[in-house]
């Protein structure tokens, strides 16, 4: 989130799209309804209707996969008719940057396309620079080669009778929609969009994102309160894992991992190459330093590059993320694997396939709290032979929340401490007792070996204490860092140093722990203004409620709005002051030429309405891997830039055998694969049956009644559940033909108080061209009554 | 200090926490029941499932749709059939105007469960030592025994939204018209539901749609035959037969005149 939970209730307009917040972040309703009691408006835009859409005074109706369609022609809509916040547009976002003749447009293609490798080369889409190699801007927004006018003109292909044909919205709710969100352009009021997974689980997964970020932009919403990009996370922490590198190309705090490619053979190479010459970034080596500090101590020196060579390295160009290593895993070259609380066996994209994989396994560890679908996948009950397969699994009892302590981060950036309830039934064991076990045990095994392959282990420092029970404060002291001679914890992270003279685990949270006090454990719930609550946990970065807040006024540094006051240019003290940690250097004033710079961590610390990622620098419509018509918006069907995994993996269907639309969600009352909530016996009750929700239209047309048992196939598989004949589902309405569409929860597998077919046995192993999520959000399957 | 549970079903986003929450504080075992087809789990109140969040789908008039969530539990009737009905007076009110029931004084005969019009009070079959079964009547105490230790009722203090608060009576009413008035543009046929025929309830709901659509009776009344049997027949009879024929007696009156429909279960109030 750039905002936080609490401040929803500031927003005007809420738009919820690709999430379902009042079944799945269920909390988020006492904000958003106090939002509303002001006289907000909330719209919910879901390909069906949802117990969040009951909440909403709008609901719009968009088929899976067509969120730029929806999104595009909302841009259009605010072009066209000027509606957009001119003056930040035109001084905080890159509309006025001059881009390079080389870039061009054409039938879904964006120049510097190389068809072999399916990714384009970005330069063609570069700013344009002067001599000095400052980006040429038109501050009036005319210039044809401008953002602003690139934009106009790409997304004025997304009308609106086009874009309903897409989406199957109705024409009147869409325009509802526009006018309605629109609304948030005029300068003092805010509007928030609220996303999570119907965002981002479809092959454009991140341009849909980015469609939002363009919106808020072009209305002014980013910085303020009651505004922003909202993420809501699907997990307690899983903003926490993301911020201390769970992906596997980030190191913590968002920052790369090393590939064996020759830009990376040397540190200072690998720096030049991860550290951009403008923007808040140029700081990358005092951070990445101070964190190999943190991992090796003193065997990190200036002699050997801070331990750089100890750090495993990514084979360049191969990706490693969740499908890719099951592929892997297909093809047998991978021996083992630890799960933590991982149940890909249901969760994952095509678990039919993904189980098979797991055969190939010598080893698994399983560490959770129950023995789920994963772990047991070699039982009979799985419908597996056990005497055929190899793998050794290894089963660890895990402690729930309630029995460790430590601290989950939320959605709104909060690092909140807890600690331990009760104390961890039988042997189970808190997540950091286990690594904590793990690690110093191989440390031994490795202490006297000469092997330089096993240097890393070696070097690596692990200094939490001689028990199995590792001090967590130590841990904590350490990702905040401290200075290496006097061990006082740094106070920020602007104070972190690229010579090895401080460590810090994750530059990120650098302030949450300062000499004394870890403030992750704060509990002042006293509101100083605008309900930030700035003494309640600590919020990274440097405890900022709201990132980007220097926007939240104008460029004079008055807030847009007094009733909406983040921070504001104070002449008289010469800061800047407010309800809020500035995001921006506080005595910067006036006078300084990047006052009105307030996207610090870009390069020219403008909002980047033109960004280049890996199929285009502005989003475009391409259809989801399986789908039901061909592409309105040009003749490409599928995301150029989307790369293919092991073949055998990711069977495609088509739309004659399998003329359905498909999605896949949660509920309010399961959690995930199910692991944790089909075996507590009051959450079991609540949702007992596998069931597939479809309409009224589709259920006459197959002649299912009402609580039938159905089959549903993919080209992947099939699962039998319950039908749940629903008002709720209605037929996509698209251009020349209406299209059935069905939905079913994720969250059911073989184990536990109550069962249940597996959505994923249905989904695509295909994902997003840059984050590669799984496209789990849209794909075909047909319906039949079970015999 | 008068005191009720108000219940805005408009702030209702059923998440359905009250009912998890109910069963953990009441220790209350899980029942897992068939399909219905919806995302109700429960068909209706049971002996072990106090409350239940009821889910119905309909059509508005300008062509939109309403999945209409309901917390549905125990009334707390100020005129409480249950407790006309009870042959053993084992049903009461507290000083909390919560109508409870004193388990070691019920007999299991079920009268309450017949006269109830609201369907809030079941029969739960225990075994004693010796392998027999018996009954209870049991349901909702709007948590009696939290409120004694000045604490909340469960479902309340679990409500994210606020749709379920418990506090002054007053207040809360007046608070439930204010909040009439602002939701009747989305809600044409909003309405409070605290019905006078029983005098009110200690429950109090504000609808977002006519009772019916609820499955709630519109203009709800304590029987004739229980008032004659409660106030009139059962203190005479008592004194003259002793307790246990008199439940006969009271089977007989109560089978005979009861005007409400014979079945607490056959029906569907529900999708």
């Amino acid at each position: 989130m750039t905002n936080h939970w609490n401040d929803l209730k500031h927003a005007d307009v809420l738009m919820i799209i690709g999430a379902n917040p009042a079944e799945n972040h269920p909390i988020s309703f006492r904000w958003i309804l106090k939002a509303l009691e002001k006289g907000g408006k909330l719209i919910s835009v879901d390909p069906r209707f949802t117990r969040t859409s009951q909440m909403a005074n709008v609901y719009g109706q968009l088929r899976s996969g067509t969120d730029i369609p929806f999104i595009g022609g909302m841009i259009n809509y605010i072009l066209e008719n000027e509606l957009y916040h001119k003056e930040y547009v035109a001084a905080y976002t890159n509309a006025a940057y001059i881009i390079e003749d080389t870039y061009s447009f054409e039938d879904g293609m964006f120049s510097g396309y190389d068809k072999d490798k399916r990714s384009y080369d970005k330069t063609k889409w570069a700013f344009k620079k002067d001599e000095e190699g400052k980006t040429l801007q038109d501050p009036t927004l005319k210039d044809p080669n401008c953002v602003f006018q690139l934009m106009k003109k790409h997304f004025s292909r997304y009308d609106i009778d086009t874009v309903i044909g897409v989406t199957g919205t109705a024409k009147e709710t869409y325009l509802d929609i526009c006018k309605t969100y629109a609304s948030t352009g005029e300068v003092g009021k805010a509007g928030t969009i609220l996303y999570a997974m119907g965002g981002t689980q479809h092959t454009v997964g991140t341009q849909n994102i980015r469609s939002y970020a363009i919106l808020q932009l072009l209305l002014g919403n980013i910085g303020i309160q009651g505004g922003g990009v909202n993420a809501l996370r699907g997990e307690s922490n899983v903003q926490g894992s993301t911020d201390f590198g769970l992906l596997y190309d980030n190191v913590p705090g968002y920052m790369q991992v090393p590939t064996t490619a020759e830009t990376d053979f040397t540190y200072q190479g690998f720096l030049d190459r991860i550290t951009p010459k403008e923007g808040y970034w140029v700081n990358k080596p005092k951070f990445y330093t101070s964190m190999l500090k943190s991992f090796y101590g003193d065997n990190a020196t200036k002699g050997n590059d801070f331990g750089y060579d100890y750090l495993p390295k990514l084979s360049a160009g191969r990706n490693y993320s969740f499908m890719r290593l099951f592929d892997a895993m297909y093809r047998k070259e991978l021996e083992g694997l630890l799960l933590f609380g991982s149940n890909p066996a249901v969760g994952g994209p095509n678990a039919g396939k993904e189980i098979e994989s797991l055969s190939n396994l010598k080893w698994m560890v399983a560490v959770d709290l129950f023995e789920t679908e994963t772990s047991s996948f070699w039982q009979k009950e799985a419908g597996a032979d056990p005497a055929s397969i190899q793998t050794e699994v290894i089963f660890l009892p895990a402690s729930s929340s309630f029995e460790k302590e430590g601290s989950v981060t939320n959605s709104g950036r909060w690092m909140q401490y807890r600690w331990q309830a009760i104390k961890p039934k039988g042997e189970s064991k808190a997540d950091l007792e286990i690594v904590h076990m793990l690690a110093r045990k191989l440390k031994d095994m490795y202490k006297n070996s000469s092997n330089p392959a096993d240097m890393p282990m070696k070097a690596m420092t692990w200094d939490y204490g001689e028990s199995d029970h590792p001090d967590i404060d130590l841990v904590c002291r350490e990702i905040n860092g401290y200075d290496m001679k006097t061990k006082q914890q740094v106070k920020i992270f602007g104070d972190l140093k690229d010579d090895g003279s401080t460590c810090s685990g994750n530059w990120i949270y650098c302030g949450f722990y300062p000499e004394n006090e870890n403030l992750a454990k704060r509990r002042d719930s006293t509101d100083e203004g605008m309900s930030n609550f700035l003494n309640w946990s600590f919020a990274w970065p440097a405890n900022r409620r709201i990132l980007y807040n220097r926007a939240s006024a104008d460029l004079n540094g008055k807030a847009w709005s007094k009733d909406r006051v983040g921070i504001e240019w104070n002449a008289l003290e010469g800061k800047w002051k407010g309800h809020d940690v500035p995001d921006f250097v506080v005595t910067k004033g006036p006078d300084d030429p990047t006052f009105i710079d307030p996207f610090i961590m870009m390069a020219g610390g403008k909002g980047a309405i033109f960004a280049s990622i890996n199929e285009g620098p502005l989003p475009e419509h391409y259809e989801p891997y399986e789908n039901p018509m061909k592409n309105s918006f040009s003749s490409v069907q599928l995301n150029p830039a989307v790369q293919f995994g092991e073949e055998e993996m990711n069977a495609q269907g088509d739309v004659s055998k399998y003329p359905i639309v498909a999605t896949t969600y949660r509920l309010s009352e399961h959690w995930q694969s199910g692991a944790m909530t089909r075996s507590q016996e009051w959450l079991a009750e609540l949702v007992p049956h596998m069931f597939v929700e479809i309409s009224e239209e589709l259920a006459s047309e197959k002649g299912i009644k009402n609580k039938d048992k159905i089959v549903v196939s993919s080209a992947r598989g099939e699962i039998e559940a319950y039908a749940m004949v629903t008002k709720r589902f209605k037929p996509y309405k698209l251009k020349e033909k209406t299209v059935h569409h069905i939905g079913m929860p994720w969250h059911f597998g073989y184990k536990g108080i109550v069962t249940g077919g597996s959505a994923n046995r249905l989904t695509p192993h295909i994902g997003d061209a840059n984050s590669t999520i799984p496209e789990y959000k849209a794909f075909l399957c047909d319906v039949r009554r079970a015999k | 200090m008068e005191t009720i549970k108000f219940v805005d079903v408009t702030k209702c986003d059923g998440c359905r926490a009250c009912m998890v929450s109910c069963k953990n504080w009441n220790d209350l075992p899980s029942e897992i029941e068939e399909f219905h087809g919806s995302y109700q789990s429960h068909e209706k109140i049971t002996a072990n499932t106090w409350n239940v969040i009821t889910f119905n789908e309909q059509e508005r008039k300008d062509g939109g749709l309403d999945w209409l969530f309901r917390h549905s539990s125990c009334m707390h009737c100020v005129e409480a059939s249950c407790e006309k009905a009870c042959p053993e007076d084992a049903i009461s009110h507290t000083k909390f105007d919560s109508v409870v029931i004193d388990y070691d004084k019920c007999v299991g005969c079920g009268y309450c469960v017949q006269a109830c019009e609201f369907d809030a009070i079941n029969l739960a079959t225990y075994i004693d030592k010796n392998g027999k079964e018996f009954r209870k009547a049991q349901k909702c105490t709007q948590c009696t025994d939290r409120l004694e230790e000045g604490m909340q009722p469960a479902c309340a203090t679990a409500c994210h939204t606020g749709a379920i608060v418990y506090g002054d009576k007053d207040d809360l009413l007046a608070s439930a018209e204010e909040r009439l008035a602002k939701v009747k543009e989305r809600y044409p046929n909003a309405n409070i539901y605290n019905p006078q025929g029983i005098k009110g309830t200690n429950t109090v709901y504000l609808l977002a749609d006519k009772p019916s659509t609820y499955g709630l009776p519109e203009n709800p009344k304590v029987a004739l035959s229980q008032v004659v049997w409660k106030d009139y027949a059962q203190p005479i009879g008592k004194a003259m037969l002793g307790a246990t024929t008199m439940a006969v007696i009271g089977s007989f009156i109560a089978n005979s005149l009861n005007k409400k429909n014979e079945s607490s279960e056959g029906e569907d109030h529900h999708e």
